[in-house]
Formats: C-alpha cells, structure tokens, sequence
C-alpha cells in the first residue's frame, strides 16, 4: 500500500469514527430527553382520549377488522392530535420559555440536532402509546373476529401522522415560545383535523383521518371480499410524512446560529416537504370509487391488489344451504331466520336454486354526495354447468349492531334480507316478480318493487300471494280479479298450496294456467 | 493569544452596545468590570459567538469565528455561562451537565467522567441527582459554571458567575477560577471588585459601549489614591476611572 492510499485510507477511518460519535451522542441525546419529556406526562391523558373516542367507537362495531381498523384510523388522530401537539408545542418552546436560547447557541452542535432529539423524543412516546392503543384494540378484535386478520393499512396511516403531529407542535413551540402557543396550536391542531375530515374537494380526502371513500367510510362489505386497496393510505402517508419533513425543516431556518450550510438543507427540506403534502393531495384528488367501495387512486394502483380473497365459506341449512363469507359468521343465524319461511314455501318445487352464496357488494354513485351497495339483500341467479342454480345474496349494507347510520334491529335486518330475497326468488321461480299485484311492505324493511314484471294473470297473483306469505303484509289490497285470486291462493293451508304448485308450476311458469284455475 | 478583537462595534438598531472595543489577551483570569448597561454582557455574547460584531474583527482560539468550520472549532474549546442561566426543571444536575458535555462535541466515552469531575468542582456532588427545580439560586449558578466547564475550555465567559452564591462558595470559587485560569483564558464579567482583585490577573473596565481601562488590578488600585468614593481600594480605582472617563 502507498502512503497516499493509507492517508485515505486513515482518513476514512477518522471521518467513520467521528460519525460514530456523533451518533451515540445523538442516541445519549435522545435518551436524556426520552426521560425528561413532557409527553410522558401526557400519555395517560392520550390513552384516556383514546379509549373514550377511537377505542369505544371501533369496538361498538360488530368484530369484523375492517370495520374496527378503518374506524379506528377516523378516531386515532384526534385523540392523539392535542396531547401530542401540545406537549411537542411546549416542549419546541423550551428554550424560548427557559432563555437557554444563548446558551444552546454557543455549543458546536447545531441547535437544529438538539431540537431533532426533542422532538424524537416526543414522537417515540407518542408513537410507543399509540402502538399499545392498536396493539389492545386489535388484540381484542384477534380474540372477537370470526375470520380473517388486522388491516394495516389504517394502523401504518396513524403512525405516520403521530411524527407530523409532533413536527407540527413543536416547530410551532420552537417559532413562537410563547405561553399562547400550546393552547393555540393544540386546539388549532385538532379543530384542523376535525374539518379536514369533511367532505370537500376531492384532495381532502388526503387527511389521515379520512378512512375510505368518505361517502361511505368503514363498512362491512369493505375489505371483506377483495383486498384493502391501499392507494389512498399511501397517499395519506406521502402526505403527512411531507407534514413532518416541512415542518423540521422549518425547524432548521430557525437555527441561524449555525453555519450556513444548514439553511440550505432546512429549505429544501421545507419545499420537498410541501411539494410532497401538494402531490398526495392531487393523488387524492384522482381518486375513483371502486365497485368493492374502495378508492381507487390511477398513479398508485396495483392491480394485484384487485384479486378477490379467498376464503371457506359457513353455510347452515334451510331447505339449501346458506352460506356466508367466514366475517359474517354472526349473522349467520339471522340469516336463516331470514330466509327459511322463504325458501319453505318453494322447497322441492322445480328450478329452486341448490344452493344460496353471500356474493361482495358492489357500490357506485357519486363520491362525495352518496353512493349505493348495489342489491342488498337481492338474490343473483347464476346458472352452473350441471343445470342446477346457485343463487347469490347481498347481505344489507347496515348491520345490526353497527353504531353509525340507521343503528337497525335485528328484526330490521331479517326484514330487510327477507323480503328482497323472496322477491328474487319468487321471480325466479313463477317467471314474474310479485309486484305486479300489490306493494308489500315489512316495518324497517324495503318495499318490494311495484314495477309491474309482466306475466299472465295467474302468475302475478301467485307470485303476489307467495310474496304475503313471505311477509309482504300490510299493504293496501288491490281489488282487482288478479289481487282476490291472490288473497285466495294465500288463504290455502301451505300443504295444499305447495303441493298445487308442485304439479303446476311448469304450466303456470309457461303462462297456460287462468286465474279460474288457481284454486 | 486567546482573544484578539479591534475595533469591535455592535449596535441594536440605534442603540450601541459596544463602541469600537479593542482587546488582546491570552491565558489567564480577565476581569470586565463596569456598571449596568456599560456593554459587558453583549462584549461577552460576541466573545461567545452567540451574535457578531457590526463591525470590526475578532479573533478567538487563533481562529475567525466568522467562517463556521473556525467558529465550530472555537465552540468545541469554550464554555460560557450567560448573566440569566435558564435550565430544564425537570432534569437532574448530572443530566443538565451530561446534556450540555454532548451538545459540546465531547467523545461520549468522555462524558461522564467530565459530568462528575466538572459537578464535583463546583462542589454539588451530593446533588448530582437532584432535580434543578429543587436547587436554590446559588447552586443553580453552580450549575451553570459546571456546564461552562465541563468540556475543560480553553476560553471561558462567565458572565456574573458570583451572582447568588454564598460567601463560603465565593471564595471556594476564585479558587477554581484560578486553577482555570492558569491553563484557560477566563474572562468574568462582574460587577463585584472584590472577586476581580483575587482572582484576576488582568482587567478591563467599560463604559457606555468604550473599554475605558485595561491593565491590571494593581494598575486599577493605584488609579484610586486619593479618590474618596469606594470602601475598597479597587472600589476607590473603579470609580474614579468611571469619573475620569465620563468627565
């Protein structure tokens, strides 16, 4: 080896050695202020808000990991939001408020690193506390949930935007050391999360408090039959990333005691930083409902992520099995309340399906001001190779037990199954949809459609009288020849009329049987 | 020399602090007398590179402390306690030293070895772990000196550094000041004589922004023979400087 080559050598070596120092010192940094922060202090008042808000609003869902995982990401950050912003706020003013500001001025270490183990030390806190806030509300959906694992997603959105929260607080402290500006920026904080969850432009849907499509937010059908889409936490966690990344670099341009080469950094810092919150907000902005209800966002989309899950379904047996994807699991019996009058009634007669399956809703409409899980509670038919007929169910959108929305009985949820699925099945049994003769209506549960299906006399007033016995009631009685033959034909004990459509239903489907012939 | 400054002038919007000052001096105890308002303390803030001169050069270590990698250098070998010492209540004696040891650059494998010599000379060694919002005044200031000279600087500012403390420690501190001083340049600025007449080898006194004496304590004793005002020799120096340059 030459002498020059060992000087560099040497060099090197010098040059590792005394970025090894400075780590550790910045490691002995952060462990001082780790003991010392005030978030310490602040993490019983974090877990009391978390357990007040996110925590009680995600387990009053029904334990399905969707539901809770996306309720828990609209709820974490405002829980987190004042004690965080607030003890980083103080703890950014410390210098101000103490007049250490000269003395830290005078050391070699630039005070912008000093302010950078500050505010880890606050972001470690916080970010230790929410963990354990995750880590109990999951544990606890692991032991609850009939199928199925944790969303992450939602989880990794919250811990992105715990740094950006305490970059926020504390750059505000560091800029502005007065005895105002903790209540300022805490209050400031919250209320600015609070309404950047609203509905608004399509590029506030970039707030991390933002779950899902806003018109639909969590919901059961999400995630359940095709996988989480995470384009719009991706673009949630560029964004409040960009937050932190901004806000330490405003950091730096306070810090004019050290040399010049840190105002470079701490701006371009600052504009990479924005340009990155601008860049998750036009993300945001090109985002589309997808038909499984999530936010389909072009720029970030994998289409991997579109596959279906695979999974067993649990069926129970009603005159067919009925089975439902493994998340529903408690809705199973509700179900076959729902459906075994129904499928009583058509048991044994020709064309009745083999088999009814829980299939995915699909949502549409408009982002912000609505949308629809298309079919909820209808029956798909759906031919198979063997000639026989699977049918499909679209179980309602709103759950019983859910604390949002309509809050609906299970009474309310069987009716909103029943009637729908009897309509279909009706339909697809005598070739005409029941509505063609009366408009029947269960409490809490849709109205059967009016629209007229076609068909003979005799098969409306079949299809109208199978509909009443399947809970259709309550309605004003047409009194037409087609409305009497129906109260007649409802009027037949279910033996008689069951087996009077065993023998006819061919004919009837076929349009050769009068309303003279019905008995 | 440790300290070079000629013609130094810092102004606060139209008010000047420091008016043309000129210093040379090397290892040793500097004294910087003068009364409120005379332009010490932003003569010092200047030596401490916590603001610059308006105009006119200093040289501090042999280095411009106007180039950062210089200045840095500088702040590597200085210790500084300011006139109005702020602290962290919350952090104990040791940790309040051990924080201010790794903001000065030291080797971390120094540190604590620094922390508990530097706590021990200014005698709080029974308080190391002793919250600062628990300490009194003076051992708050003593505090303050053990972070000034934690990292064993080559050019100490302490700025009224007697201020609050027991005569018992005053005198346990001209001590230390001497032992730094004798491999140290150390300048205290303070508006009591009688610590400048022990411990100090040279001083210089200021008024209204201008160095109005520079010489030695003897030098400021002899320049008040015959003066009336001051109980102590020095005193009697101090004033009648004062007077001679505000005639």
């Amino acid at each position: 080896m030459t002498a020059g080559a060992g000087q560099v050598v040497g060099q090197a070596d010098g040059e590792w050695r005394a970025w090894r120092q400075r780590l550790v010192a910045g490691v002995r940094l952060l462990r001082l202020e780790l003991r010392r922060s005030a978030m310490v202090w602040m993490l019983p008042v974090t877990g009391a808000l978390f357990w007040y808000n996110a925590f009680r609003e995600s387990m009053a869902e029904p334990a399905m990991w969707n539901l809770r995982a996306m309720t828990m990401q609209h709820g974490v950050l405002l829980d987190f939001a004042p004690p965080v912003v607030g003890a980083a706020a103080w703890m950014g003013s410390r210098d101000g408020r103490r007049q250490l500001t000269d003395l830290i001025g005078t050391v070699p270490r630039p005070r912008w690193t000093a302010q950078l183990a500050t505010w880890a030390a606050v972001t470690c806190w916080a970010l230790v506390a929410y963990c354990c806030c995750v880590g109990v509300l999951y544990g606890l959906t692991a032991r609850q949930a009939s199928w199925g694992g944790p969303l992450w997603w939602p989880a990794v959105v919250g811990a992105a935007g715990i740094p950006a929260l305490a970059a926020v607080g504390f750059a505000a402290g560091a800029w502005f050391p007065s005895r105002f500006t903790v209540p300022i920026v805490t209050v400031g904080a919250f209320f600015a999360l609070g309404f950047s969850s609203q509905p608004r432009a399509p590029q506030w849907r970039v707030s991390p408090t933002v779950s899902g499509a806003p018109s639909i937010g969590p919901d059961a059908g999400i995630g359940t039959f095709y996988h989480y889409l995470p384009d719009l936490s991706i673009a949630q966690v560029i964004c409040v990333v960009g937050v932190a990344v901004a806000a330490l670099g405003a950091l730096g341009l306070l810090d004019r005691a050290s040399g010049s080469w840190l105002r470079p950094i701490a701006s371009s810092m600052t504009a990479v930083g924005l340009a990155a919150v601008v860049l998750a907000a036009g993300l945001a902005g090109t985002a589309r409902l997808d038909p499984h209800g999530m936010l389909v966002i072009p720029g970030l989309h994998d289409a991997a992520n579109d596959r279906p899950i695979g999974y067993t379904p649990i069926c129970a047996h009603a005159v067919i099995p009925i089975c439902l994807n493994p998340a529903y699991a408690a809705y199973l019996p509700e179900c076959k309340r729902a459906l075994a009058p129904v499928l009583a009634e058509v048991a044994g007669l020709p064309g009745l399906p083999v088999r009814m399956s829980q299939g995915a809703p699909v949502y549409f409409g408009p982002l912000n001001s609505g949308f629809a899980p298309s079919g909820a509670g209808v029956v798909i038919a759906d031919g198979s190779s063997d000639g026989s007929r699977q049918t499909t169910l679209v179980l309602p959108d709103q759950l019983p037990g859910e604390p949002s929305g309509a809050d609906i009985t299970v009474n309310q949820f069987i009716g909103q199954i029943r009637l729908p699925v009897a309509a279909d099945l009706i339909k697809i049994m005598v070739g005409v949809a029941p509505g063609a003769v009366r408009v029947g209506a269960v409490p809490g549960a849709g109205r059967i459609s009016a629209a007229s299906g076609g068909g003979s006399p005799a098969q409306r007033a079949v299809a109208a009288a199978l509909a009443i016995d399947a809970g259709a009631t309550g309605a004003p009685r047409a009194n037409t020849a087609v409305g009497l033959a129906a109260d007649r034909f409802a009027a037949l004990p279910a033996a008689v009329r069951h087996a009077w459509l065993a023998t006819h239903l061919t004919a009837l489907r076929a349009g050769r049987i009068t309303l003279a012939q019905l008995p | 020399m440790n300290i070079e400054i000629a013609d130094v002038t810092r102004q606060f919007g139209r008010t000047r602090a420091v008016a043309g000052v000129s210093l040379r001096t090397g290892a040793g105890v500097f004294g910087l007398l003068g009364p409120n308002g005379a332009g010490k303390t932003t003569l010092l803030r200047m030596l401490a590179t916590v603001i610059t001169p308006t105009s006119g050069s200093m040289r501090l270590l042999d280095r411009d402390p106007g180039a950062y990698a210089a200045r840095r250098e500088i702040r590597r070998r200085l210790g500084y306690l300011p006139q109005s010492l702020g602290y962290y209540p919350g952090f104990t004696v040791a940790e309040f030293v051990e924080y201010f040891a790794l903001l000065k650059d030291m080797p971390p494998r120094q540190v604590p070895g620094a922390v508990a010599t530097a706590i021990e000379r200014v005698e709080l060694a029974g308080k190391a772990r002793a919250k600062l919002r628990t300490l009194s005044g003076g051992m708050l200031r003593r505090v303050g000196i053990a972070q000034a000279i934690v990292n064993e600087p080559e050019l100490l500012l302490l700025d009224e550094p007697t201020a609050g403390l027991d005569p018992e420690q005053r005198v346990a501190f001209r001590l230390l000041l001497r032992e730094l001083g004798a491999r140290a340049t150390v300048v205290v600025s303070t508006h009591l004589v009688e610590d400048i007449g022990v411990a100090c080898g040279e001083v210089a006194l200021m008024d209204a922004g201008k160095l109005v004496f520079h010489g030695t304590p003897q030098e400021l004793t002899a320049k008040g023979e015959g003066h009336a005002i001051g109980d102590a020799p020095l005193e009697r120096g101090y004033s009648a400087v004062l007077a001679a340059a505000r005639s």
